[in-house]
């Protein structure tokens, strides 16, 4: 994997870095306090192939130490493999939950590290957005799976036939999982709109916003439905 | 009339320090107690050696138990338990039960010694595979090993070449709803972990822990003695499962000082389970309406100043049903209550009968 | 800063290595019994309730139709017999599609009614957990959105990714406890004419086969006396929020959940254990998409291998679209470097199908599968070779244009 380097930033911005975490709706639920016994630690799997604490990172929050924070909300985040394993903690927190929180901010604030680490991740994020459904068929491709062998090669080969001979009727779709109404699409673009999620990914990735923005505008006009 | 009686429920040692108390100071005392012989959980629970000074546990019961009955104010029913409260302070109607026949007697004060019960290791929300491992043992199975002089792994009849503690099963966790810390399990775990090394001398033993808990004299009598003069390796951090592999268990944690995962291959495994409110002591809350405090055992609302008088007036408590306690402390309150109570029926026997 | 090998830190695995024990066995001295007045957090399900008769929302309820089982802190929970809406999973229809396919006809064969709706989307926490390209204002209301679709329909929703299944429980919890976010869903939801609708219980698919168990057993056509399993558990399904798990003291002493080892038990086949049963598959989320090699490493060096070393296994069964997954395609990497595995995955819904006589390529779709299966159908008494020659004139049909799908009734043609 690359390292992302963690850029300098002024103790004002890691501050409000910091206070935005501390601030969701959920952070109350997921960090109350850590007495350092590792659980998390031994049952993350993360924590077997990186130099990756959960321990540490719940612990940093605690303390408020933000510069240990700003190193994590960087870099470490990123390694997280959101099983949430850690949520066997015994004093109740979710170091998994604080880890989504932590992401979810660096996104918004459109930290370099976090356009960093999305990179290679655009056309799920377009597909799930744009069709509804988070991975599709036409995605097995050779070139983007090459690790796992002649198999793919197969799927990709024979697709559109493959896709034909499942029985059940909402399954012959190849750009999406499945078959999905129109009408639920406009519903979901509308949560997209209303929920600000399109305004995070303005602030990670202009070009992908400007796509996901024409995909929507389009079927919504189609449905006379303005979002404002 | 008020009544010259103390009602002491419960017979281990916290009902008999304060049965012998009530007795040394010419009072009079019936002890109930459920089982069908005195001693309470060192007895029932096998305990080999007494924490921090390595006494038999037996000896030690015994002793309390015969100075009880050398008194002649104290009298004792076994197999009894309490069924229902009548009356106040001073004049209080106990109904017993044993067997079919129910009996009510008088009490001017009441001690409920009701104790704790050891955590049931199958709710802990690690996985550590008490029911699925006979080589997974509590605390107090180990003892009851201990106590028959061997150490031995359950399924092979061998002695084990690698045992571990694994602390606070039980105790410190919002996941189980037990909160609180169980104060003697750190103790006892060094102290039957010193007694491992006596045994098995060849065997490499190991305590993991979040925080070593060795109040006042324990420290040198317990944790360096167990770290220094046998070499029990102390590792900071909880195991999060123990699991089978080939013909050990497994267990695995992070070892947080050295800050990495570890995975160690074990004979066996002893849970450090902590102390819950016994069902004696939930069970004399509701017979006696005497209320609960928030972790469940009977509430002392004086404490940290007062830590026997309960909410119901003439109604004390002492030892282990009012939260973990390690021996010190249960006979510490076991002394005050049986001086509370007292002092309570002096002052009703005095204000009930004229000076003459 | 990476560190190569997996299992340092400790002093390492003894030498000889013995077959896996069977886990069902359990220490019959010691006996444990769930007690709920015990369980350490209130039951949300009546938080739940509480807050429809407070007029919050509506809660759609188990059908009559139900099968009552025990989940991890002693409670009851109402699993549907029939009558579903099956909220289905973006990777296995995508990617293994047999994995859906098994599911539907498994409800076909038992008669239970079910609905396969066009008006669902991903519950798009793949997405959620791999890019944080979402908040929870979203996530809630892509799930309300399809619990209101179920809804409409009057079948009761069954989640078939064990991602979904987690995090519908996490959105659960944040609605209850989070009286602004529920409002905020509430309006996005009234801007689609559609009211805010919580199920009485979340379902996972493994849960409505654990129940169906004795059903699938009575048409069981394959002897499965001498096939070796183990089982993978999904992190999400009894990891995050733990509490609607089902466990059974039967079944590994009521310590670890009771999901798809009883069902396998029922169905005869012979359950192995192996010391990585609770580790995670190594999926990541972000790492199977963008960093693939920690997620291979895991799903071999930790699971993969352990099984095989340990259990010698016929075939991993797990029940979550990531597992299956992950443990199946990672596999192809760590056999070019020579490493030992080599174990077929699939579904306990694939399995269970196969083992009540379902086609291995038109139900059970296994060409999606990478790792070599076919010793496995071998071993189950299934001709694959002769299958496979019906599903290529099946596929020949389709290029002649004769037949544009494969349907049903093609399904169980004999």
């Amino acid at each position: 994997m690359t390292v992302p380097v963690v850029r300098e930033a002024t103790p004002e911005r890691k501050a409000e870095i910091f206070g935005k975490v501390v601030a969701d709706v959920r952070f109350q639920d997921y960090v109350h306090g850590c007495y350092e016994c590792g659980i998390c630690v031994a049952a993350c799997p993360s924590a077997r192939f990186y130099d990756f604490s959960p321990r540490k990172i719940t612990q940093a929050v605690c303390r408020e130490d933000l510069d240990l924070f700003w190193e994590h909300v960087n870099v470490d985040v990123w390694n997280c493999s959101q099983c949430f394993s850690c949520d066997r903690c015994p004093r109740g927190n979710s170091p998994g939950g604080l880890i989504t929180i932590m992401r979810e901010v660096a996104v918004t604030a459109g930290l370099r590290s976090a356009k960093e680490a999305l990179e290679g991740g655009e056309r799920v994020v377009y597909k799930i957005m744009s069709t509804g459904t988070q991975v599709s068929p036409d995605m097995l491709q050779p070139e983007a799976f090459p690790d796992w062998g002649p198999d793919v090669q197969d799927v990709s080969r024979n697709l559109d036939l493959w896709r034909r001979a499942l029985p059940p009727e909402t399954l012959h779709t190849t750009t999406t999982a499945w078959e999905i109404d129109d009408k639920t699409l406009v519903e979901l673009y509308l949560i997209w709109h209303m929920t600000g999620v399109l305004d995070m990914i303005k602030a990670v990735d202009e070009g992908l916003h400007m796509i996901l923005n024409d995909v929507m505008e389009e079927l919504l006009e189609d449905h006379d439905i303005v979002v404002s | 009339m008020p009544s010259d009686t103390v009602l002491i429920i419960g017979g281990g040692p916290a009902g008999l320090t304060a049965a012998r108390a009530v007795g040394e100071l010419g009072g009079r005392a019936l002890v109930v107690e459920t089982r069908e012989r005195l001693g309470g959980m060192p007895d029932e629970a096998n305990y080999a050696a007494l924490t921090p000074d390595f006494r038999p546990a037996s000896e030690a019961v015994a002793e309390m138990v015969a100075a009880v009955e050398a008194l002649p104010g104290v009298s004792v029913r076994t197999s009894t338990r309490v069924t229902a409260r009548e009356g106040e302070a001073g004049d209080f109607r106990l109904t017993l039960a044993s067997g079919e026949a129910t009996e009510v007697v008088e009490a001017g004060a009441v001690i409920i010694a009701t104790g704790f019960q050891h955590f049931d290791p199958g709710r802990e929300t690690q996985m550590y595979g008490y029911y699925e491992y006979e080589d997974v043992l509590t605390l107090q199975d180990l003892e009851a090993q201990l106590k028959e002089h061997r150490v031995v792994v359950p399924s092979t009849g061998k002695a084990p070449e690698t045992l571990c503690f694994i602390q606070c099963v039980g105790s410190r966790d919002r996941r189980i709803g037990n909160t609180w810390c169980s104060k003697v399990c750190c103790g006892i775990a060094s102290k039957e972990a010193i007694e491992v090394k006596r045994l098995a001398p060849q065997c490499k033993v190991f305590i993991f822990y979040i925080d070593m808990r060795m109040y006042g004299f324990w420290e040198d009598q317990l944790y360096w003695k167990a770290q220094e003069e046998h070499h029990v390796q102390f590792i900071r951090g909880i195991v999060t499962e123990v699991i089978r592999r080939g013909e050990k268990l497994v267990v695995k944690g992070e070892d947080t000082t050295m800050g990495r995962p570890v995975e160690a291959p074990m004979d066996m495994v002893v849970l450090s389970v902590g102390m819950e409110p016994s069902r004696g002591t939930v069970e004399m809350s509701k017979v006696l309406g005497v209320p609960l405090e928030s972790h469940g055992f009977i509430a002392a609302p004086g404490n940290p100043l007062d830590t026997v008088t309960t909410e119901v007036p003439g109604i004390f408590v002492a030892g282990a049903a009012a939260g973990p306690k390690d021996l010190e402390d249960t006979v510490g309150m076991a002394g005050l209550a049986a001086a509370r109570a007292v002092a309570l029926l002096r002052t009703a026997a005095s204000t009930a009968q004229p000076v003459g | 800063m990476s560190s190569p090998d997996p299992n340092r830190g400790g002093p390492s695995a003894p030498s000889t290595l013995t077959a896996g024990t069977i886990p069902l066995e359990v220490v019959h001295a010691r006996s444990f019994t769930r007690n709920p007045d015990l369980a350490p957090i209130e039951d949300i399900r009546e938080e739940v309730l509480k807050l429809e008769a407070e007029g919050e929302w509506i809660v759609q309820r188990v059908p009559d139709d139900h099968t009552e089982v025990t989940t991890k802190y002693g409670r009851t929970k109402k699993i549907p017999n029939r009558h579903t809406w099956h909220h289905k999973s973006c990777g296995q229809c995508g990617h293994i599609p047999g994995y859906s396919t098994a599911i539907f006809w498994l409800n076909r064969e038992l008669g239970t009614e079910y609905n396969d709706p066009r008006d669902q989307t991903s519950c798009t926490a793949w997405n959620y957990y791999a890019s944080a390209t979402s908040n929870a204002p979203a996530q809630a209301a892509v799930a309300m959105r399809n619990f209101a679709a179920a809804y409409e329909t009057g079948f009761y929703p069954v989640i078939h990714c064990g991602t979904s299944y987690g995090h519908y429980k996490e959105v659960r919890e944040e609605l209850v406890r989070h009286p602004d976010l529920r409002a905020q869903v509430r309006d996005i939801l009234a801007r689609m004419n559609k009211p805010l609708v919580m199920p009485e219980e979340m379902i996972h698919y493994s849960e409505w086969i654990h129940v169906m168990r004795h059903e699938i057993r009575k048409r069981t056509v394959l002897d499965l006396s001498n096939i070796t399993c183990v089982v993978h558990p999904a992190c999400h399904y009894y990891k995050l929020v733990a509490e609607d798990a089902i466990y059974d003291q039967e079944i590994y002493g009521g310590q670890r959940t009771a999901i798809m080892s009883q069902l396998l038990e029922t169905l005869g086949a012979k359950v192995a254990d192996y010391s990585t049963w609770f580790d995670c598959c190594g999926f990541g989320f972000r790492h199977v998409l963008v960093q693939r090699d920690f997620t291979r490493s895991f799903a071999t060096l930790r699971k993969i291998e352990r099984m095989k070393e340990e259990a010698n296994p016929d075939v991993t069964i797990t029940h979550d679209t990531g597992c299956v997954t992950t443990l199946d395609k990672s596999q192809f990497a760590a056999k070019a470097h020579g490493r030992n595995v080599g174990i077929p995955v699939m579904s306990e819904a694939q399995f269970a199908a196969l083992a009540m006589g379902a086609h291995p390529y038109r139900v059970c779709q296994l060409h999606w599968h990478s790792t070599d299966y076919r010793p496995l159908l071998e071993k189950m008494g299934i001709d694959w070779e002769k299958a496979w020659a019906e599903f290529e004139s099946d596929l020949d049909r389709l290029r002649s244009g004769k037949t544009e799908f494969l349907t049903w009734d093609d399904a169980n043609a004999k």
